[in-house]
């Protein structure tokens, strides 16, 4: 207990060094939120700036920023006038986790499935087929596979929307999901696979077999948990990049995700949303990398005594 | 020879993937996949459901507050909210809108509009006060408003902005509740252009006051135009209903519109799989396979902008140096350009105004001569200056990172090599950081393109101005500021037309940039959506458009 406390305390100075980083790379871009092409009189352009504090020096901006990040404020919007960064992730997360939640489902459904049907007949066609498309799904980059999905799904057949956001809408999710899951999906068959048949090989597997146990009982009963273990470690980082939000995938659907507003947040050097977003990426990545050593201790009791 | 034999395998047994896949390749390559085109049925009475989807470019809707909003997206949805003392009409022309007629003083700088019956989306009358507040709003220097110096023509708007007088100072009043009466700093020959324009519009001052800056989210906001927004989501779809208070609301047949944010690529597979009606934008790359597919349904018209190269007159190689400006500006084959690389969506471009309705932009002379003939030329100029093929101009060409700016600027360094030999590096750098290099002055020769404010030579000329904020190039010549000056201060419009072909044509001696084309607008529009037509504002209003009775997507 005492040990994730610690962790929980040395992810505070982890976010500051982050929100840092953030904060001075992107005041040392070139270019300021309020440039564009056109005509700007600089009495016009200061009284802008001075709205948002952007003409005070950089340490004073940054400090303020620290104090109002302390009090979970990530100040206002620079893109988008009179909304809050915290507005803007609140309206866009809730897409985010409810597609990266669907798609780590199907990936963990159908790449778990895969993994073990692969694992029981190493070397049969069933265990090539699964690792060839497993080797296809790692291979093919996401913005192949979305748009193919588009192209056939929605283009051809017309069976399912080519985008858009409705909330509690089966059917605008299904297509995002999948193609944001299919990569996953392939690792995790791959590693379901390798730690399945690396299980299935101990000893007390074997003691299983010779007692009499049908298959899916050892399987079940023995050889899950070991299964578990490198699958817990990939999903957890895995998990924050899903529930982030690809932004490959929000793009090519349209949906109004918080990895869209990171990238136009960039594009306008809106360094409050693009600051608050990389905090947020940061706090997640932290948090479920806690909770992945906190399933290990669980799974694994040689792991609870080093701790 | 097992992979032909397989990949047709799965054509038969998967034609549709196969033609996906097809068709993913083609997006890419410009080629015909052989997909069937898109065959629909219209028939000629109106359909059931009156909604139309339409696209907006991603990346904007900053704010939907008429005094703040500068992008054109947020533009398109303010054009459906609200209206000004004009409104366009279906070909983007200027007609009477909250005003129902209006008079000019002899001297051009004094206008008197006669407001209609017209009522708020809440049921309160439009008043002239509702003006008079938006505009004081719009100038005031607290409201921080990145369009206050739009409303400069009006007088004493800078000097409200700049906040040297009070806001009650502006040259707007309204004598009683039917009359708006504006006074100009000078005849404003555009002034009803101007007036369609979101910074020309009302604003419900109660609503303002209550909720500041929020009183344009759709729980509070009150309109005057032909819809009222019903959701907005940030960087998401955007709907508006229609306002049955509109004084125009008989003849508006849409029942609900949806704007959606959308990237240029996402947009055509969207029209594709029949979910949206009305692009904003196609892949200028994917024009003949577009058309091939798609028919009457790609449209595209000229625009109100130019892609011009800015050439910095104040420092090397191009200060004091005609000869060579004149060898660069001979050396560019814009035809070819515009019809291999830019797929012969644009016009050339030899001067830096579009086509405008009755100007006659003047052009260079050396726009007589055949092609042979420039390019000879070009060489004499080049040699004048100074340089030959072992001693070659070698310069730096500098633009927006952008798969077209890249086509279009590789194409004219390529030119510029084989005509001059030329050594130009074209280099990209991202829009924001290569604008401040540009304000800076720090580049020789640089991406100049400009989108017009109004449909008026003036918003193109005044990039060369001297002194002006964005004459990114330092341009100066007198005698041209002179001409600009009395063009300003000139009532009479046909007059005043002449005097800015007369400053365009000084510009264009001077060679003070290098036009390559005029731009053009691309819209994907479904057959059975009507009530819209080519304008060069590109302002297309949902209150004219219907939705008829049509089978297939």
């Amino acid at each position: 207990m005492r040990y994730f406390l610690r962790r929980l305390l040395t992810a505070v100075p982890t976010l500051l060094v982050i929100a840092t980083l953030a904060f001075m790379l992107l005041h040392a871009t070139p270019g300021g939120p309020f440039d564009s092409d056109r005509l700007l009189e600089p009495h016009i352009q200061h009284s802008i700036e001075a709205r948002y504090h952007l003409d005070e020096p950089v340490w004073r901006q940054f400090l303020r920023y620290l104090h109002d990040l302390a009090h979970g404020n990530l100040g206002p919007s620079f893109q988008y006038r009179n909304t809050s960064v915290n507005e803007l992730i609140a309206q866009g997360l809730p897409v985010d986790l409810t597609i990266g939640s669907a798609a780590m489902f199907i990936a963990l459904l159908t790449g778990g499935t895969a993994g073990l049907l692969a694992a029981t007949r190493p070397g049969s066609w069933r265990d090539r087929a699964a690792m060839s498309v497993a080797m296809l799904g790692i291979s093919v980059p996401v913005f192949v596979i979305a748009p193919l999905l588009i192209l056939l799904f929605a283009m051809r057949l017309h069976w399912l929307p080519a985008g858009d956001w409705v909330s509690g809408s089966w059917r605008h999710l299904l297509l995002p999901s999948l193609a944001l899951a299919l990569p996953y999906s392939a690792y995790i068959a791959r590693i379901v696979r390798a730690a399945a048949i690396d299980a299935l090989n101990q000893p007390y597997v074997r003691t299983a077999r010779a007692k009499g146990l049908p298959t899916h009982t050892i399987l079940w009963r023995h050889a899950s948990r070991a299964t578990l273990l490198p699958l817990v470690s990939f999903v957890g980082p895995a998990l924050a990049g899903v529930l982030t939000g690809s932004i490959v995938i929000e793009q090519v659907f349209g949906l109004p995700g918080i990895g869209r507003l990171f990238v136009t947040g960039a594009l306008n050097r809106d360094y409050t949303v693009v600051t608050g977003v990389t905090v947020l990426y940061g706090a997640l990545i932290i948090g479920l990398n806690l909770l992945v050593d906190m399933c290990y201790a669980w799974l694994d009791p040689r792991t609870r005594i080093r701790a | 020879m097992t992979a032909p034999r397989s990949a047709r395998a799965v054509a038969r047994r998967w034609p549709a993937l196969a033609a996906a896949a097809a068709l993913a390749l083609s997006a890419c390559s410009g080629e015909d996949a052989g997909v069937g085109t898109h065959a629909i049925k219209v028939g000629h009475t109106l359909a059931a459901s009156q909604e139309l989807t339409r696209a907006v470019d991603a990346g904007g809707m900053r704010s939907l507050d008429p005094s703040i909003s500068t992008d054109v997206p947020a533009a398109h949805v303010l054009d459906d909210l609200f209206e000004g003392l004009t409104r366009l009409d279906e070909r983007g022309e200027p007609e009477p809108g909250m005003a129902l007629s209006w008079q000019t003083s002899a001297d051009g700088r004094t206008w008197t509009f006669h407001l209609r019956e017209a009522r708020w989306s809440n049921g309160v009358p439009v008043r002239a006060a509702d003006f008079v507040y938006a505009w004081r709003r719009t100038v005031s220097p607290v409201t921080a408003s990145e369009y206050a110096q739009t409303l400069a023509p009006v007088l004493n708007a800078i000097a409200i902005s700049e906040g040297r007088l009070p806001a009650t100072e502006l040259g707007i009043s309204a004598p009683d509740e039917h009359t708006v009466r504006v006074a100009l700093n000078a005849p404003t020959p555009y002034l009803l252009s101007l007036l369609t324009k979101s910074y020309a519009y009302p604003q419900y001052e109660p609503a303002v006051r209550a909720h500041g800056e929020d009183w344009v989210r759709p729980e509070y906001i009150v309109s005057n135009g032909a819809f009222v927004l019903r959701e907005q989501v940030m960087g998401g779809r955007v709907t508006l209903a229609k306002n049955p208070r509109y004084w125009d609301a008989a003849h508006v047949r849409l029942q609900r519109v949806v704007y959606l944010p959308l990237d240029r690529a996402v947009q055509t597979s969207r029209f594709f799989a029949g979910e949206l009606m009305f692009t904003d934008s196609f892949s200028a790359e994917q024009t003949a396979w577009l058309r091939a597919r798609l028919g009457a349904q790609v449209v595209s018209a000229p625009y109100l902008g130019n892609f011009v190269l800015g050439l910095n007159a104040q420092r090397p190689p191009f200060a004091n140096n005609r000869n060579l400006r004149m060898a660069l500006t001979l050396g560019v084959d814009r035809e070819t350009l515009v019809r291999y690389v830019r797929q012969g969506l644009y016009q050339p471009a030899w001067t830096p105004t579009p086509p405008l309705p009755g100007y006659h932009a003047p052009l260079p002379d050396w726009t007589q001569l055949s092609v042979p003939a420039r390019h000879a030329l070009a060489q004499r100029y080049y040699a004048a200056a100074g340089y030959t093929r072992q001693h070659p101009l070698r310069i730096e060409l500098h633009y927006p990172t952008d798969s077209d700016n890249r086509r279009t600027y590789e194409a004219v360094a390529a030119m510029w090599r084989a005509n001059l030999g030329a050594q130009v590096e074209t280099y990209n750098e991202e829009f924001r950081v290569q604008l401040n290099e540009r304000h800076l002055k720090k580049l020789a020769l640089f991406h100049y393109a400009w989108i017009g404010d109004y449909p008026d030579p003036y918003t193109f000329l005044q990039l060369f101005q001297t002194g002006f904020g964005y004459n990114d190039g330092g341009y100066s010549n007198p005698r041209y500021d002179t001409l600009l000056n009395a063009a300003g201060n000139e009532a009479d419009a046909a007059r005043r037309l002449q005097l800015l072909a007369q400053a365009e044509s000084i510009l264009n001696d001077d060679v003070a940039c290098i036009p390559l084309y005029y731009y053009a607008t691309r819209h994907l529009i479904k057959s059975y959506v009507r009530g819209w037509a080519s304008n060069i504002q590109d302002r297309n209003l949902s209150q004219y458009m219907y939705v008829l009775e049509h089978q297939g997507q």
